[in-house]
């Protein structure tokens, strides 16, 4: 759900030398988030799904090193393939807290926690687009038919519910309503399988698009949106209920919250292009929780 | 037609200074040589390019392969189009066109330009036949493009196949570039060689020019030994070629000496021989004489014997002073008359009638030559008395011997018959070889026909000999000088 930024500007806004990043990394991604924590001294394990983009090795040494100080804690970052790993990891505690996306919380949120919300443009709130290569001649939703379709991953609100979700509400599927689908497992990637032509179309994060576009403009120009949804709850950082109201939990989320006041904190939503975090609240996902039911209705 | 042409052009170049032949062959050699090199280096160079690029498409099918089995195994288009776009710029020296996988049942799971190859598409025909039907690599240097397949292995099942297209205009360019370089390079050298070879070997056959020349010179009968100046910085070979040169030319110039020596001690063997001739042809009217003038002072009063007595004296002595003149005239030493005058001619009857009285010949005596011509006088006179001797004694007692002497716009022609039985075959041969310069002069017969054929040739005119139906003619042509004339 976080763009690619450009390395040269994350390196230019760091405090943080490179081997300090990449000496933390080391450690952060040594081993999966496995036990539970034992004692105050005991890393905190930060799950990251894949919307963050793999090769920002930098962007995650900055915020593991931002949230490590600011905790007082060593921070693990715990990163996997699919969104569903995250979320599985999560929900049986072997994950302090995670920033996954509002789909998995709309959809466990009696198990979760909301610990923050990112602030996009002065507001908690993103959307999704469907977006189509350059050469294509579809204009709006219902051009997309017939085509090859990328989608980013089967548990991603931007990346799959919410073209699922109008699909469901023309009583039809991805099966029926493409030629051909896949998962690309990333929106950068859905940006690239577009461009290329690999797919005619695809659904992405609305954020990722906007935000590539000035980082990427080469790769983001040989696509154009065809659809913008309605606002949705922007992916929160969330953790287990049962760690609810914990020194940890707590201090995660206001770690969060203070990030605009930190000088690392402010490179870090520089290079994600965010305002800042927010205390959240559930209600900022019922539209994404309304598509859910609307999707499961139809299985 | 073309046989013709071809046996022109050798024959042609047959006759090309050596100092441009050699260079040339020598240059036709390095080209040869050139080419030889040139082949065995480029197919040299395109071996090694052939298996350096099947090294590297092997290791670039060996590194896509790894990295697309397990997303081919799931039919992960995406995966499987990541890995290959990915490999696109990630091997140095193999400039894949496209990459795609194709799945068992042909069609394509993905490929690294998908537009032109779209996921559950089949490859087109027209690309299918460049594509080895097993794995390997088909290499058309024409079409700058090399194709790889590679077959997809899980458990001993194929489970796809990799297709790749390669630029290897890369590869191509290296070779042409080697190519010029090598035409240049040995251009270059051949050119230069050639022309060094050329400067080299015309300082070399230098003296070779000027040993023809003097050759050349000899040949046209003025036999020079080669001077000291010519011999400066000579190669041994041509040091030694120049001393026989000079020793050959030291003895022709001595034997032409010795030769002029024979011929003038010929001319006075003839006078010998004439003078007893002429002793008889004074000592006939000197008998008459000495009677009239007897007769005179026995009977000089009477006007009428005297009158007669005196016409005989003068008739007699007449007779006596024409054969005297023309003796006279041809014996004279050092005589250089370059304009003939008829009566030049006509007075030779007076040196051979002792010869022609003795045989009781009969001379018939043509001479249509009346006006002066531009000749040698004294050679030809010389030549027609050696001539005119020859044929009275040829000629059987009371024969005729004929003379006939004629002018045309560009020569003067002697013609001079017998009755005899002709002219053996080895005087004959003096007549053929007294023209060569080196011929030697007879040993004991012909040394007078020797002699006039020396003359003629050094006149620059000819002799033909013809076999009469009785007898033998000789014909003596010798080209006028009317610069004589003028003078």
């Amino acid at each position: 759900m976080v763009p690619a930024p450009s390395k040269r500007e994350a390196r230019s806004r760091s405090g943080i030398s490179r081997r300090d990043v990449l000496a933390g990394l080391s450690v952060a991604f040594s081993v999966g988030a496995t036990r539970a924590r034992a004692n105050s001294a005991a890393p905190i394990s930060f799950g990251i799904n894949p919307l963050f983009l793999d090769s920002d090795i930098e962007l995650l040494g900055k915020l593991q090193g931002y949230l490590a100080r600011r905790l007082g804690q060593p921070v693990q970052l715990v990163k996997r393939r699919t969104y569903q790993e995250i979320t599985a990891l999560l929900l049986s505690g072997q994950l302090d807290a995670a920033w996954i996306c509002d789909d998995p919380y709309a959809q466990h949120r009696n198990k979760l926690s909301l610990l923050a919300v990112p602030v996009y443009r002065q507001k908690p709130l993103y959307q999704t687009y469907v977006i189509v290569n350059q050469a294509s001649k579809a204009k709006d939703f219902d051009d997309v038919a017939g085509t090859i379709h990328a989608f980013s991953d089967p548990d991603s609100t931007s990346g799959f519910l919410v073209t699922r979700y109008m699909l469901a509400l023309r009583k039809t599927t991805p099966n029926v309503f493409f030629r051909n689908f896949f998962f690309t497992y990333g929106h950068r990637n859905v940006l690239r399988a577009v461009g290329a032509g690999l797919a005619e179309s695809g659904s992405i994060d609305g954020y990722v698009w906007d935000v590539m576009r000035e980082r990427e403009p080469d790769l983001v120009d040989k696509t154009r949106v065809v659809y913008r949804s309605p606002q949705l709850g922007f992916p929160p950082i969330a953790g287990p209920k049962s760690a609810a109201g914990t020194s940890t939990s707590r201090g995660l989320a206001e770690a969060f919250m203070e990030m605009q006041n930190d000088g690392l904190g402010r490179d870090v939503l520089s290079i994600l292009q965010l305002d800042g975090f927010m205390q959240g609240s559930p209600d900022l996902y019922g539209t994404t929780a309304e598509m859910l039911r609307v999707v499961q209705a139809q299985v | 037609m073309t046989e013709m042409f071809s046996r022109r052009v050798l024959s042609r170049i047959g006759a090309w200074p050596l100092a441009v032949k050699v260079p040339l062959i020598v240059a036709c050699l390095m080209v040869g040589i050139a080419v030889m090199i040139s082949q065995v280096v480029l197919s040299r160079l395109v071996k090694d390019q052939e298996t350096n690029l099947s090294l590297l498409t092997s290791a670039y099918l060996d590194g896509i392969s790894a990295a697309v089995t397990p997303s081919v195994l799931r039919a992960d288009v995406w995966e499987t189009f990541d890995a290959l776009d990915r490999a696109r710029t990630r091997y140095a020296g193999v400039d894949a066109r496209y990459a795609l996988v194709e799945l068992p049942n042909h069609t394509i799971l993905a490929a690294s330009d998908p537009v032109r190859f779209p996921i559950q598409s089949r490859l087109p025909a027209e690309l299918e036949r460049h594509f080895p039907q097993k794995d390997g690599l088909i290499i058309d240097s024409h079409m700058g493009r090399a194709w790889l397949a590679r077959t997809l292995r899980e458990e001993g099942f194929s489970v796809g196949r990799i297709l790749a297209e390669i630029d290897i205009a890369d590869l191509l360019r290296i070779r042409h570039d080697v190519l010029l370089t090598l035409v240049l390079v040995n251009g270059a050298l051949t050119i230069a060689f050639a022309f060094a070879g050329y400067l080299l070997l015309k300082q070399m056959l230098q003296p070779l020019g000027v040993l023809s020349l003097y050759v050349e010179r000899a040949r046209d009968g003025n036999v020079q030994a080669i001077p000291e100046r010519h011999r400066r910085r000579l190669s041994r070979e041509f040091d030694r070629l120049f001393s026989r040169f000079n020793a050959m030319a030291t003895a022709l110039a001595e034997r032409e000496t010795l030769a002029s020596r024979l011929a003038e001690q010929e001319k006075y063997a003839m006078l010998g021989k004439l003078a007893s001739g002429m002793a008889h042809e004074v000592n006939n009217p000197l008998g008459g004489m000495l009677n009239a003038i007897d007769t005179i002072q026995a009977h000089g009063q009477d006007a009428e014997v005297r009158l007669k007595s005196v016409e005989f004296l003068k008739r007699g002595l007449s007779s006596i002073r024409s054969v005297v003149r023309a003796a006279l005239v041809t014996y004279k030493a050092d005589a250089d008359i370059s304009v003939l005058t008829p009566n030049d001619l006509d007075d030779l009857p007076f040196l051979i009638q002792h010869e022609a009285g003795a045989r009781r010949l009969r001379l018939d005596w043509q001479n249509q030559v009346t006006e002066p011509v531009a000749v040698e006088a004294t050679a030809i006179r010389q030549i027609t008395l050696n001539l005119l001797l020859n044929a009275c004694a040829a000629s059987p007692d009371a024969g005729t011997v004929s003379f006939l002497a004629r002018k045309s716009q560009s020569n003067i022609q002697i013609a001079i018959a017998d009755e005899g039985s002709g002219i053996p075959a080895d005087i004959l041969a003096i007549l053929d070889r007294a023209e060569e310069v080196s011929s030697p002069p007879p040993a004991s017969k012909g040394l007078g026909l020797w002699t006039t054929a020396r003359l003629v040739h050094r006149l620059g005119g000819c002799i033909d000999v013809d076999t009469l139906r009785v007898g033998t003619r000789v014909r003596v042509t010798i080209p006028l000088r009317p610069e004589k004339i003028a003078a």
